[in-house]
C-alpha cells in the first residue's frame, strides 16, 4: 500500500463537515441514491414490476367482464393495480427494510453515523417513491390502453393534492412501520406477508369501499391508500362520485391528518425503538 | 467527562449481561459478556484489546460505538457519554469490522464510499477526492468503478477500511480488521493502521484482535480480556517483562495421554504453567517454569511415561505466554473449549 | 466416510428427505404459533373475499349461481399454483442470499432438484391447510353448495397427484431462472403465478379472453387441472361452462398427463441450462442487496 499520496497528506487535510439540516438533506439524498440507481442498473424491474402486475390486473378485469360489470369498474381495477405498487413498496422496501439492513450489517453503520436515522428512512422512502412511481405509471398507461379505459377528471388540482397527500401519509406510515419492525426478526417478513391480501381487501383496490360495512371501511381508512384511492376514483371516473365512501374534501382533510400523525409517529417511534434496540442489543443480532 | 481530559476512551465498571432466549423456559439464562471493565485510553494511542473468541471484545466495541447499552457502569468516548450524548459521540467516531459484508452490492466501490461519507456530513467534492486518494493508498483505485459485489473478500475489506478512515474520525474502532485476510493483505492493513496513527497523534485507535502478533506489533498498549474481564493492561513490553524472571520452553513430544502426563508435570514444584496442544503426529507443549533448573525434572517425568522429546526450545516470553499465565490456558485451548 | 452409492434412489431420497425436514424447520420457525395459524388462514381467505365481494357487488349477491362456485373453487385451488411454484424459486433465493448455504448444497453430493422439491413440501402442507379452511368457509358461510356425498374422490385424488407433480415441474423452471436473477425479484414465483391466473381459467372462462390469447390457456396444464378438480367436486356445475365442456374427464386427464410430461422435459432442460450459466457466471454464491 504506497502511492504518490501518503497517509500524512490525507490525515493533514482538515475535513469540513456539514451538520444540522444540511447533513439531514445530504443523508436523505445519499440513502435514496442506491434505490434510484438500482433500478437503472437492474432493468429486470420492467418485467417483474410492470408486466407481471399488469397481468394480474388483467385477470381482475376479465372477472368483471365475465360477470357483466359496468366499464368504470374496469378503470377501478387499472387504477387499483397501479396503486398496489406503492403499497408493496411500502410493505417490502420500507417496513421490513431495516430488518434486511440489520442482516446485511448496514444498520449498525447507519446508526453509528451522525446522519439522522429519520433522514435515512426518508431517503429510503423517497428513493422507493421515485422508483415505484415509474412502475405505477407504466401499469396505468398500459392498462388504460389495453382496456380503453375512459377517464373523466373532475379537478386536476384536487387529483394532484390527493395523490401527493396519499403518498406523504403512506410513506410516513412506512417509516413508522420500519421503526417498529426494527425490533422484529423473521416476524418482520411474516407480518409484511400477512398484511398483503387483507389490505388489498379492506382498502378497496378493486372495488369501491362503500361496498363494505361502514365500520370496516372506516377502520380501513386509517390506511392512506383507502381514502386516497376512493378520492381518486371520485375525481377521475364518471360514476366515481356515486360510489364514493365520503366526500373528496373530507378525504383530503383526513389525509392531511394522517400525514401529520404518521410522520410525527415515525419520528417518535424511531427514537424509542432505537433506544430499545440499543438496550436489548438488537441492532447487530442476526437471528434467522 | 470525569477524569483525565487527555483520555479519549474511558470506561468505569462497565458490564453487559445478555439474556439468552431459551424457548419456553421461564428463567432465561444470562450470559455475562462484560464484567466490571475499567479502561482509560489516551488520545493518540493505538490500543489493543486481545482475547479469544467470545471474550467480550466485540461487545465492548459495540458499547463504545453506541450500538449497545451497558447493563451497568459508564463509558465515555471523545469526551462524551455513550448513552446520554450518543449523537455527539457518533460525529467523532467510526468503526470497521472484520468479515463485513455491508454496503450495497449493486453500487460501485466509489458509490458505496460516497454514500457513507454523506452520512458523516462530508461534502461530495471533498468526499470524492478523499475516496480517490485513499483507494490509491490501499491499492484499490483500479477497482473504484467496480460493483462491490464483484470484489473478493480481501478487496472488500480494504473498501471497508477506507470507509472507516474516510470520515476522518477522532476515534476509530477496528474490530478484528484482518479477519479472513491473507498474510499479505493483513500486513498491508497493519502498516496502514500504524501509519495513520503516527501521522497525527491526536487520533486514537482501538483495535480488537485475537492474533497475538498483531497486538504485539501494532499496539502502544494492550488489554488482555477473557470471559468479559480485563485481566491485564499495559504495554506489550511490560506485560512480557512480567515473565522475564521465568523460563519459557517449547517442546515437541510424541503423542501421549495428555491429561495424565500434564497433571504429573503440573505437580512438579517450580512448574508454573503447562499447556499442550495435539498436532499432526506430535504434541506441542509449552512450559513456564520458575527456574530453568526445573526442566530436568520435567524431562525425566516425560521419559518415565515413555514420552519422547523430539524438540526443545527456550523462548523469550510472548504475549501468548502472558495470556497463558493469566488465563491458565492458551488462546487455542480456550477457543477449542468454547466449541 | 463416503455417502452410500449402492442404492440409485439414495441420493434423490436423501436430498428430498433432508430438505423436507429443513423446509419445515424454516416454515414453522415462528416464535408465535398463533401468528402462524393466522397467517395460514387470514391471507388466503381475505384473498378470496376480494373476489367474493367483487362478485357480490356486481351480481347483487347471487351466490347460488354456478358462476360463483366456478370462481370460488378455481381461486381456492389456484393457491397451490403460487405456493408450489413460489416455494421452489424462493428456496433458491433464500438459500443463496439470506442463509448463504446454496453454494454448500451445490458442492455436496445431493440431487439439487430433489432438494428444492423437498423445500417446497412444507409450503404445500401449509397451503393444504389454507385450501381446506377456505373451502369450509365457502361451504358453511357463503353457500358454496358442495355436495360432499357426490364428490368423485378417485378423480379428485388422481387430479391432485398429477397436478402437484405438474406444478413442481413448473416450479423447477422458475427455480432455474432464479439462479440467474438478482435478489430483489424474490417474488418471481408469486409474480408468474399471478400472471398465469389470466390464462388458466381459474376465475373466468377462457372465452372471456380475446381470441388471440385463448390458445395460451389451452396450452397451460393448470387449465385442465382446475377443470378436473372442479368436476370432481361440483360435477355438473363445472360442466355448465363452455371452455372444456366438449371433453370427457378421461380426455382432460390424458391432456393433463401429456402436458405434465412436456413441462417436465422443459423443466429439465431449463434447469440444467440455468445451472450451467449460473456456474459460468459465478452466480451460485452471489449476494446482492440494494
Amino acid at each position: 500500500m504506497s502511492a504518490q499520496i501518503g497517509i500524512t497528506d490525507i490525515v493533514s487535510q482538515h475535513v469540513d463537515k456539514v451538520s444540522g439540516w444540511k447533513l439531514f438533506v445530504q443523508t436523505v439524498i445519499a440513502r435514496a441514491y442506491p434505490r434510484v440507481i438500482g433500478q437503472q442498473r437492474e432493468k429486470s424491474w420492467m418485467f417483474f414490476d410492470v408486466v407481471l402486475p399488469l397481468l394480474g390486473v388483467c385477470s381482475y378485469v376479465f372477472v368483471y367482464r365475465a360477470i357483466g360489470a359496468p366499464e368504470d369498474y374496469i378503470g377501478f381495477v387499472v387504477v387499483g393495480g397501479a396503486m398496489i405498487a406503492f403499497w408493496m413498496n411500502v410493505l417490502w422496501s420500507m417496513s421490513s427494510q431495516l430488518y434486511w439492513e440489520k442482516e446485511q450489517g448496514n444498520l449498525a453503520l447507519f446508526i453509528l453515523a451522525p446522519g439522522p436515522m429519520m433522514a435515512i428512512l426518508l431517503g429510503m422512502a423517497l428513493g422507493g417513491l421515485v422508483a415505484t412511481t415509474l412502475r405505477a405509471l407504466a401499469i396505468m398507461v398500459l392498462g388504460t390502453w389495453f382496456f380503453n379505459v375512459q377517464y373523466s377528471v373532475a379537478s386536476f388540482p384536487h387529483l394532484f393534492a390527493v395523490f401527493f397527500l396519499t403518498m406523504v401519509a403512506l410513506y410516513g406510515m412506512g417509516m413508522m412501520l420500519a421503526s417498529l419492525f426494527l425490533l422484529l426478526s423473521r416476524e418482520a417478513w411474516h407480518l409484511s406477508n400477512l398484511a398483503t391480501e387483507p389490505v388489498f381487501l379492506v382498502s378497496g383496490f378493486y372495488f369501491p369501499i362503500k361496498s363494505l360495512n361502514f365500520w370496516v371501511a372506516a377502520a380501513a381508512s386509517l390506511l392512506p391508500l383507502t381514502l386516497g384511492m376512493d378520492a381518486m376514483r371520485q375525481l377521475v371516473f364518471a360514476s366515481g362520485p356515486s360510489l364514493g365512501f365520503i366526500s373528496v374534501p373530507l378525504e383530503i382533510i383526513i389525509l392531511v391528518g394522517l400525514s401529520v400523525v404518521f410522520l410525527v409517529g415515525a419520528r417518535a417511534l424511531l427514537s424509542h425503538m432505537e433506544k430499545l434496540a440499543i438496550r436489548e442489543g438488537r441492532l447487530t443480532e442476526n437471528r434467522r | 467527562m470525569s477524569g483525565n481530559s487527555n483520555n479519549s476512551i474511558r470506561t468505569e465498571n462497565l458490564s453487559r449481561i445478555y439474556k439468552i432466549r431459551s424457548g419456553k423456559k421461564k428463567d432465561p439464562k444470562q450470559l455475562v459478556a462484560l464484567q466490571d471493565v475499567n479502561l482509560e485510553i489516551c488520545r493518540g494511542e493505538l490500543f489493543g484489546l486481545l482475547g479469544p473468541n467470545g471474550a467480550g471484545k466485540t461487545t465492548l466495541i459495540k458499547v463504545l460505538t453506541t450500538l449497545l447499552a451497558p447493563s451497568t457502569g459508564h463509558a465515555w468516548v471523545a469526551g462524551h457519554d455513550v448513552i446520554k450524548e450518543s449523537e455527539k459521540v457518533r460525529t467523532r467516531i467510526n468503526m470497521v469490522s472484520g468479515g463485513e459484508s455491508s454496503g450495497y452490492g449493486l453500487l460501485t466501490v466509489r458509490e458505496n464510499l460516497w454514500m457513507f461519507a454523506q452520512f458523516y456530513g462530508i461534502p461530495s467534492k471533498i468526499a470524492n477526492q478523499r475516496i480517490k486518494n485513499l483507494l490509491e493508498i490501499v491499492g484499490l483505485s483500479d477497482r473504484m468503478n467496480s460493483k462491490s459485489s464483484d470484489l473478493s473478500t480481501g478487496l472488500r475489506q480494504k473498501m471497508n477500511i477506507v470507509r472507516g478512515f474516510l470520515t476522518d474520525p477522532e476515534v476509530l474502532f477496528l474490530d478484528e480488521p484482518t479477519l479472513g485476510l491473507d498474510v499479505g493483505a493483513s500486513l498491508e492493513v497493519r502498516n496502514f493502521v500504524r501509519e495513520w496513527v503516527n501521522a497525527d497523534r491526536q487520533r486514537t485507535l482501538l483495535l480488537t484482535t485475537h492474533y497475538m502478533v498483531e497486538a504485539d506489533e501494532l499496539c502502544d498498549r494492550v488489554a488482555i480480556i477473557n470471559r468479559g474481564r480485563v485481566l491485564a493492561c499495559d504495554t506489550p513490553a511490560n506485560l512480557k517483562h512480567q515473565l522475564q524472571h521465568e523460563s519459557i520452553f517449547h517442546l515437541q513430544v510424541s503423542p501421549f495421554n495428555g491429561k495424565t502426563s500434564s497433571e504429573k508435570v503440573r505437580g512438579i514444584p517450580g512448574v508454573i504453567k503447562v499447556t499442550h496442544l495435539p498436532q499432526d503426529g506430535y504434541e506441542s507443549v509449552e512450559l513456564i517454569l520458575a527456574d530453568e533448573s526445573v526442566l530436568g525434572t520435567v524431562i525425566n517425568t516425560f521419559t518415565a511415561a515413555d514420552v519422547q522429546i523430539r524438540n526443545l526450545e527456550k523462548s523469550a516470553p510472548s504475549l501468548e505466554d502472558v495470556f497463558v499465565k493469566l488465563v491458565g490456558q492458551s488462546m487455542a485451548e480456550v477457543e477449542s473449549g468454547e466449541e | 466416510m463416503q455417502p452410500s452409492t449402492t442404492n440409485p434412489i439414495s441420493p434423490f431420497w436423501r436430498s428430498f428427505r433432508v430438505s423436507t425436514w429443513l423446509g419445515w424447520q424454516i416454515e414453522s420457525n415462528w416464535t408465535d404459533p398463533l401468528l402462524f395459524a393466522i397467517y395460514s388462514l387470514v391471507r388466503p381467505i381475505t384473498g378470496i373475499l376480494i373476489l367474493v365481494i367483487m362478485y357480490g357487488v356486481i351480481t347483487k349477491g347471487n351466490y347460488a349461481s354456478p358462476t360463483f362456485a366456478y370462481i370460488y373453487l378455481g381461486s381456492t385451488f389456484y393457491m397451490y399454483v403460487g405456493s408450489i411454484m413460489a416455494g421452489l424459486s424462493w428456496a433458491v433465493i433464500d438459500d443463496r442470499e439470506h442463509y448463504k448455504t446454496l453454494k454448500y448444497m451445490y458442492i455436496a453430493p445431493i440431487h439439487i432438484p430433489s432438494y428444492l422439491a423437498g423445500r417446497g413440501v412444507a409450503r404445500f402442507l401449509v397451503t393444504t391447510i389454507s385450501v381446506v379452511a377456505t373451502i369450509l368457509v365457502g361451504q358453511f358461510i357463503l353457500n358454496l353448495n358442495i355436495d360432499f356425498s357426490a364428490i368423485d374422490w378417485p378423480l379428485f385424488i388422481l387430479s391432485m397427484l398429477i397436478g402437484i407433480l405438474m406444478l413442481a415441474m413448473m416450479g423447477m423452471i422458475l427455480a432455474g431462472i432464479s439462479l440467474l436473477i438478482v435478489q430483489h425479484v424474490w417474488f418471481l414465483g408469486d409474480g408468474v403465478a399471478s400472471a398465469l391466473y389470466l390464462f388458466s381459467g381459474a376465475i373466468f372462462p377462457l372465452e372471456v379472453l380475446p381470441a388471440w390469447l385463448r390458445p395460451l390457456g389451452y396450452f397451460m396444464p393448470v387449465t385442465y387441472w382446475l377443470e378436473l378438480v372442479r368436476r370432481a367436486l361440483v360435477g355438473s356445475v363445472a360442466q355448465a361452462f363452455p371452455t372444456l365442456s366438449g371433453l370427457s374427464n378421461l380426455q382432460i386427464l390424458g391432456i393433463l398427463c401429456a402436458l405434465t410430461v412436456v413441462f417436465a422435459v422443459i423443466a429439465w432442460l431449463v434447469f440444467r441450462r440455468c445451472e450451467h450459466l449460473a456456474r459460468e457466471q459465478g452466480k451460485i454464491d452471489m449476494v446482492t442487496n440494494y
